[in-house]
């Protein structure tokens, strides 16, 4: 299958999604069981049918979106199959996995029962749902460790390695930085080539490391956390920072500084927002700025060239930009949230 | 009201049982005011934790609905799956007045965002900022707990305590002067009647011995005649 095919399969698909003005109609309806209505009438609706059997409002149209995040996911999955680009598809969905890693060794580490586990198990990675039921199965974090390690899944390495200082300080985050900053290694030693379809997806990864780091940094400075401990925390790797500059601006305890730093960079624009309201310690205005910023990046790749990989990624950008701004729709008209905030909350359109 | 004796011995009992009534009394009225004076500031805390309490609920609640819409509620309970703990707390006690009030070391369940069990890379600051405004609003019910137990105890005790003075202002204490009124008005009348009787007696006496008189006299004078 080449890339053409799978481009252009990907387009019918991307065609797919709801329009601005669909999305303004779900805004409008007056409550969940009108957006639910509405979605019936979009390509939800086979998913929607089916989370309608066991669920009602708003834990029908989320589990609806979440399976529907799902099948999509498995569906390019299954298009790009053994192919030369596959590996881009994969560690654009890896984030699912990491997720879904963690969460289930959150519900072993405190004996959450498996169905509950399961419940909090997105599959829209590369490691299916059968493969959560197993590890969800397990009775502690070492035998998931362990299952990971005998499946050859990579993930186990860093688990592995870390297994005794999380033992010795019963900290899950141990584990889980361990996870994620393997993630991200991995990631960029995959990505070393220099072909289009290479550094396109480099560069997001890297704009993606560059945006966790700025939000971590961000919390870290409100937390008057210190840089040594921040050194665990910050990410290697990232386009316009890294980590020393970050750990120094951790070490001035400013959000002022930390803002004037990002104006020379391509994320000034969140430099521009209201330093009263980051002063504040209210953070979240800033995160959702660079959320966007990510978000639009990751969408815009969409447009560029028709004969890479771009196309694909750039929609699953776009399919979970469409989800979340579903979910914040559905959540906030079922809280009674009026219109004007609901567009505010929105991520992207 | 009940059957008394009425005796100079009772009413000596009653006039020291209303002594000692009237001294408890102002007793207990001394007690009711200093427990007032405990009550002000305990009222006027637990108002403003209260009014506090009820504005980070509204936080923490917006916060939420924020969080479960943007990053979904499965994110959400992942996450307190790696937060969960148990928080226990060391609870003394203290007397205020005889009232035992309890004491709860302050113990804050705030943490810092390296504290909570889960990496920051992969939690968004919106769940951050849920943990942060749950956590704070769990340390403020746990001051609550301490000074609305304190408040509610030392209210119930001033109750009891009014209905104590007012028994004994309005009930026992009448009551008690009224039997020692009746008691006084008895043995009043009870000497009037004697005094009464005694002069009958001495009248009837005076008369006897007048008639005792007169009859010698008139036996004197007969013996003279014949």
């Amino acid at each position: 299958m080449d890339i053409g095919y799978v481009n252009a399969r990907v387009r019918s698909m991307n065609s797919r999604l709801l329009a601005r003005e669909e999305l303004d109609r779900l805004m409008h309806k007056p409550d969940i069981d009108g957006v639910i209505s509405e979605l019936e009438r979009s390509p939800y609706r086979p998913e929607i049918e089916k989370a309608s059997v066991r669920y009602s409002g708003i834990h029908c149209i989320e589990n609806a979106l979440r399976a529907d995040l799902a099948r999509t996911s498995q569906k390019i999955l299954r298009m790009v199959r053994d192919e030369p680009f596959e590996k881009y598809v994969r560690i654009s969905l890896n984030k699912w996995d990491i997720q879904n890693i963690k969460t289930v060794m959150r519900g072993k580490n405190i004996h959450v029962p498996v169905e509950e586990i399961l419940e909090c198990v997105v599959p829209a990675g590369e490691l299916d749902e059968a493969t959560f039921v197993e590890l969800a199965k397990k009775p502690d974090v070492r035998s998931v460790i362990d299952l990971l390690a005998t499946w050859e899944v990579e993930y186990a390495m860093p688990l592995t390695q870390n297994y005794d200082k999380f033992k010795k300080k019963r900290d899950l985050a141990v584990l889980e930085y361990a996870l994620d900053k393997f993630h991200y290694r991995r990631v960029l030693a995959i990505l070393k080539g220099r072909s289009y379809d290479e550094a396109l997806v480099r560069d997001l990864v890297k704009t993606e490391i560059d945006i966790t780091n700025i939000k971590s940094m961000l919390r870290m400075i409100r937390d008057g956390v210190s840089p040594e401990d921040g050194k665990n925390i910050l990410i290697e790797g990232g386009n316009s920072f890294t980590a020393a500059m970050l750990l120094d601006l951790i070490g001035k305890r400013s959000f002022r500084d930390a803002l004037s730093a990002l104006a020379t960079t391509p994320y000034s624009g969140i430099a521009d927002l209201s330093g009263a309201r980051a002063d504040g310690g209210n953070i979240s205005v800033l995160e959702k700025e660079l959320d966007r910023f990510l978000i639009r990046k990751g969408i815009a790749v969409f447009r560029t060239d028709p004969l890479s990989i771009a196309v694909v990624i750039g929609y699953l950008w776009a399919k979970n930009n469409e989800i979340t701004n579903i979910r914040i729709i559905s959540r906030c008209i079922n809280a009674f949230v009026p219109d004007e905030e609901i567009r505010e909350e929105l991520l992207y359109v | 009201m009940e059957q008394v004796n009425p005796t100079r011995m009772e009413l000596m009992k009653i006039r020291a049982q209303i002594r000692l009534a009237e001294q408890g009394k102002d007793l207990l009225q001394g007690k009711m005011d200093a427990l007032m004076k405990e009550l002000r500031p305990i009222a006027r805390s637990v108002t403003d934790s209260r009014e506090e309490l009820d504005s980070i609920s509204v936080d923490a609640q917006r916060s939420l609905l924020a969080a479960q819409a943007a990053d979904d509620s499965v994110a959400l309970t992942s996450a307190s799956f790696a937060t969960k703990r148990h928080i226990s707390l060391h609870i003394t006690g203290k007397n205020i007045m005889g009232v035992p009030v309890p004491v709860i070391q302050k113990l804050s369940v705030s943490r810092s965002i390296c504290e909570r069990g889960y990496s920051i890379l992969g939690v968004s600051g919106r769940i951050d900022e849920v943990a942060e405004k749950y956590e704070r609003e769990t340390d403020l019910i746990i001051g609550l707990a301490e000074t609305e137990t304190a408040l509610r105890r030392i209210g119930g005790e001033i109750q009891m305590t009014r209905r104590r003075v007012n028994a004994l202002e309005q009930v026992m204490i009448p009551e008690l002067k009224h039997q020692a009124k009746y008691i006084s008005i008895t043995i009043d009348e009870r000497e009037r009647e004697d005094l009464f009787r005694l002069k009958k007696v001495k009248k009837i006496l005076e008369r006897k011995k007048k008639e005792k008189k007169r009859v010698r006299i008139l036996a004197e004078q007969s013996v003279s005649v014949q």
